[in-house]
């Protein structure tokens, strides 16, 4: 089940991961690409957000997770020793489901992070990084004349867009997003899926979805989890026409899930 | 409504019953929580009144005025003397000054001793300390009469006050008829009255009541509770922050959160116990000190912080810290940065009430040696002082009409301070009340 080899990202082999004695994810293999948008489905439980989360070690603040297997970001195990967590997840940023900005400014949140990562020491530059990352994520017209007010004030479509602008801001190779849109009405959420897309030409993106509009909307890969197996991965235009699984056929035609 | 079997049954007899059921029951709990409120209010200001009708006369005290003349000779200085030397002048001859002005007003001759000894029964031990601060304050008043309130004797403010009845037989008054006399003499003059008792906020301890205050207790007080928040806070802070977010869940971890919890509970006699035997007897600290006081409360008042610190870390969203976490922020940085702020007025609010806790704290201050008579100020927290409720506590068991006035002043003077404390919390909450 391994697609394109030219253009790959995250190597991940053999990947299981373990809540104290129960096994969340049992052996995946699978391969995320540059430049490309991978969308994770399955129904609930089924470790979607498990599997995302150890791309960029976030489980390492939950006590009772165990992850073994491989995980490799550009060749690089992220789980050895010598890799830093702190400069991997400045790689792999994350958006989560509940938009959940910082209790302070618009200007706050979005500099956060280039500020402890020492990415702009100036003042200038700071808000050069601020610019950027709100104008990328779409929301520099709407709030630039009001950077001083709190994030937590922004409508909630407003505030994930805020959230992705502070993940991108520290300027990652990688954005992890974990159903984004959940909270979000459907116009904010056509928002976020056209960011989505333009953010595909400089990042790879992997998004975990319960809509098969929308991942057949935004992705280009598909990847199909069922009880915490990977049961089907490829384009995302022939796992939505013509999946090989039956498991596969079932959910994405509704039949469970 | 038929007896067919077909009414609904909402609106058979039964489930009519249950209803008027359900009001009563209901009308009953509310009935019992409204009385409980008002017993409860009713008992508060039954204490209220007691505390302030017997305490309001604590702020004020029995002042004579009388014309004394500052003589150069009388005081043994040369005319034109400086501050300075008014200053070193003895205090007994301030103290004779007074008295000859007192009998020069009431006609008694030099020498007559049986009533020069009986007028002095009239005024204040302390008179000497008020002449002085009048002179060296202005030095040129020597060899001038000028009228100045002098306070009268703690026997004699009593009557003044109407505490004592006046009808009383001499032999079961403190001042016997020829004082009394006087007494109204003086007021009938229009030279005794009531006037704003300074020393209860300046003065240490004192066998006489009019002399004596709260200020050494004040100020160990202070003391104790600026180390109560220099060592509680960061110590409490650290603590719970570690135990919250740092330390591995584990049996050893699960121990230490249960004693913490167990400590909050101990009896705070026990605490003065430990410190007397860990501070005094072992580390030599100096007895009586607000330092060994301070370390005491704050071995008392670090559970609280540390309960009110983890509640407060706890009640922060963890999604706050994942998205920290989430663009590359170390653990600490993490903490540091976004969680500890948000829940800095929660911290906040716990130390102040363990603050005010441990501000109306007695036993533990007595078992390390507190309740002594501290007549001078601490220049430091190693110097003897006593606490706020510690003087109370002193004062309540003296036998003075005067020290049971000042012990309800003092204890009105502690609730003023926990009240504050404690709207302080109340205000902070408020304020940084956020919301998510
Ligand atoms: N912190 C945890 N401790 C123990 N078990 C967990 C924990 N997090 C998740 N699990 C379990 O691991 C399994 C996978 O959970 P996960 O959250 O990855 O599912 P998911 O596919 O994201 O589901 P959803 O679509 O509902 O978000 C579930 O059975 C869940 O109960
Ligand atoms: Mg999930």
């Amino acid at each position: 089940m391994i697609a394109d080899t030219g253009n790959v990202k995250f190597t991940t082999r053999d990947v299981h991961v373990f809540y104290g004695a129960k096994e969340a994810i049992k052996g995946v293999d699978l391969d995320i690409n540059n430049n490309e948008v991978t969308a994770l489905i399955g129904p609930s439980g089924c470790g979607k957000s498990t599997y995302l989360r150890c791309l960029n070690r976030m489980n390492d603040t939950v006590d009772s997770a165990r992850v073994t297997g491989t995980i490799e970001l550009d060749g690089v195990d992220i789980y050895d020793r010598s890799v830093d967590v702190v400069q991997l997840r400045a790689r792999v940023g994350m958006v989560f489901q509940k938009p959940n900005p910082f209790p302070k400014s618009i200007y706050e949140n979005v500099a956060y992070g280039p500020r402890i990562h020492g990415l702009a020491t100036k003042k200038s530059e700071l808000d050069e990084v601020v610019e950027t990352s709100l104008r990328k994520a779409g929301l520099w017209n709407e709030v630039n004349d009001r950077l001083d007010t709190q994030g937590t004030a922004l409508s909630g479509g407003q505030q994930q867009r805020l959230c992705i602008a502070r993940a991108i801001a520290v300027s990652p190779e990688v954005i992890l997003m974990d159903e984004p849109c959940s909270a979000l009405d459907p116009i904010a959420t056509a928002r976020v899926e056209e960011l989505i897309d333009e953010l595909r030409e400089n990042y790879a993106i992997v998004i975990v979805t319960h809509s098969m509009q929308q991942a057949a909307r935004v992705s280009q890969k598909t990847a199909f989890f069922h009880l915490g197996d990977l049961v089907e991965y490829g384009d995302t235009e022939d796992i939505f026409t013509n999946p090989r699984e039956e498991r596969t056929r079932d959910y994405i035609t509704g039949r469970f899930g | 409504m038929t007896d067919t079997g077909k009414t609904p049954y909402f609106l058979s007899e039964r489930a009519q019953k249950l209803v008027r059921k359900r009001y009563a029951a209901e009308r009953r709990f509310r009935f019992y929580g409204l009385a409980m409120i008002i017993l409860a209010l009713a008992f508060l200001a039954v204490l209220f009144y007691t505390i302030i009708s017997q305490g309001i006369s604590g702020f004020v005290v029995t002042n004579i005025r009388l014309p004394v003349t500052f003589t150069a000779e009388a005081l043994g200085v040369e005319p034109g003397a400086t501050a300075e030397d008014l200053k070193g002048v003895s205090g007994f001859k301030y103290t004779k000054l007074a008295r000859r002005s007192l009998n020069d007003y009431l006609g008694i001759p030099k020498g007559d001793t049986e009533d020069e000894r009986l007028s002095r029964g009239l005024l204040s031990n302390g008179v000497d300390v008020q002449l002085r601060k009048i002179l060296v304050n202005d030095p040129t008043l020597l060899g001038s009469t000028v009228e100045v309130w002098l306070l009268a004797h703690g026997s004699v403010d009593p009557f003044v006050k109407g505490q004592i009845s006046r009808d009383l037989p001499e032999n079961r008054r403190l001042i016997n008829d020829q004082q009394m006399a006087w007494l109204e003499k003086l007021e009938h003059d229009g030279r005794v009255d009531l006037r704003f008792n300074s020393n209860l906020f300046t003065e240490g301890a004192s066998a006489d009541p009019e002399l004596a205050g709260v200020g050494v207790a004040l100020l160990g007080s202070f003391f104790m509770m600026v180390l109560v928040v220099l060592l509680a806070l960061p110590l409490g802070v650290g603590a719970a922050l570690y135990l919250e977010e740092f330390a591995p869940k584990n049996r050893f971890t699960d121990l230490v959160e249960v004693n913490i919890n167990n400590l909050a509970a101990v009896p705070s006699i026990v605490f003065g116990i430990l410190g007397l035997a860990v501070f005094i007897n072992y580390a030599h600290l100096p007895r009586s000190a607000p330092i060994v006081g301070g370390l005491v409360l704050t071995l008392m008042t670090l559970p609280t912080v540390i309960i009110a610190t983890r509640a407060a870390i706890r009640a922060v969203p963890p999604s706050i810290k994942e998205a920290a976490l989430g663009v590359g922020a170390s653990k600490m940085q993490a903490v540091f940065h976004h969680v500890l702020p948000l829940a800095m007025p929660g911290i906040l609010t716990g130390l102040i009430i363990g603050l005010a806790q441990a501000m109306g704290e007695t036993a533990p201050l007595i078992m390390v040696g507190m309740v002594a008579a501290v007549f001078d100020f601490p220049g430091s927290p190693m110097d003897p002082a006593t606490a706020l409720p510690v003087q109370i506590y002193i004062w309540s068991g003296l036998p003075e009409r005067g020290f049971v006035a000042l012990t309800s002043a003092a204890i009105m003077i502690l609730l003023a301070f926990l009240l504050t404390m404690n709207a302080t919390a109340v205000i902070l909450r408020k304020r940084f009340e956020r919301r998510w």
